[in-house]
């Protein structure tokens, strides 16, 4: 979309302001020009929605599974030799 | 039939030093405590290895632990500040030369790729389209892919919710440089992931 009135941002300056729009960063003015803009800007506006999205979809898709990775397994069992030996990290025994 | 023993008795016998019973307490979060290092690490053997250093200091500051909040609650920031250690601890590879570049329009004032986007399926109901475990891996390889730098903030705002006033505190970066970064992440995950997930709406 081209520029059609002074305060409404181009294509390219919503593209880059979108995140701190979507965080109600930028001064009043500001957002109501990014508001307008994705209102008449189909393009624009389907990149938020996508922008918008991506956490919901990034968290759904790496929830914890049910199953410990056998790294994490790996780990516990480190640490707990660790621990056993009494290894750096241990507790202070006060000695 | 031997009772089980609560949480609270565990959580007893592993400040006493037990090392069992600290196995006992951590073992039903190890899930939740790996997650969160391998979402920002990004690579398997380093979140091994730094969530066998926030076992560890687990396990030292257990003592101190007094039950005000859920353990999970209490443990869950000593998982995310190993990770960050590591990743601190790092060389910082792979940063030069992969600047991630956002698309700055195609001289017409229409920012270039975006057009493409509004097939995108936009809901977290997109997943219906891949088998969960194909999405995961896609976007831990995304996720891989972009600077680390931006990976982190991205981690931090979008999976594990932290406030931005937060991240940037913690990283030492201001508010603005949080909210770059954050969208230079999100711009480069949407360039890697539109191609999977575009045109497969029914």
């Amino acid at each position: 979309m081209k520029k059609a009135f002074w305060f409404i941002p181009s294509c390219p300056e919503v593209e880059e302001e979108l995140t701190e729009y979507l965080e109600g960063a930028p001064p009043f003015r500001r957002r109501l020009g990014i508001r307008v803009h994705l209102l008449i800007c189909r393009a624009c506006d389907a990149l938020r929605r996508v922008l918008e999205a991506l956490p919901a979809l990034g968290r759904k898709a790496l929830e914890a599974p049910e199953a410990p990775a056998p790294e994490a397994r790996e780990a516990l069992a480190g640490a707990l030799a660790r621990i056993r030996e009494g290894g750096p990290g241990g507790r202070d025994c006060g000695c | 039939m031997p009772d089980i023993p609560t949480e609270a008795e565990t959580l007893a016998r592993a400040q006493a030093g037990d090392p069992e019973a600290f196995g006992a307490l951590v073992e039903p979060h190890l899930s939740l405590f790996y997650n969160a290092i391998v979402r920002i690490l990004g690579n398997a053997q380093d979140a091994q290895d730094a969530l066998q250093e926030a076992l560890i200091g687990i396990h030292r500051d257990l003592p101190r632990f007094e039950g005000r909040s859920r353990f999970t609650t209490w443990a869950y920031p000593v998982c995310v500040n190993a990770a960050l250690m590591v990743r601190r601890s790092r060389v910082r590879r792979r940063e030069e030369g992969m600047e991630v570049r956002v698309s700055h329009g195609d001289g017409e004032g229409r920012p270039m790729e975006v057009e493409g986007s509004l097939d995108w399926s936009v809901e977290a109901e997109a997943l219906d389209h891949m088998e969960q475990a194909e999405m995961r891996a896609l976007i831990l390889k995304a996720l891989d892919e972009i600077p680390e730098t931006h990976r982190i903030v991205f981690v931090l705002k979008d999976l594990e919710e932290w406030e931005t006033e937060a991240i940037a505190s913690n990283l030492g970066i201001s508010l603005a440089l949080v909210r770059q970064r954050l969208h230079r992440a999100r711009m480069a995950l949407q360039g890697r992931l539109k191609s999977h997930l575009s045109g497969r709406r029914p």
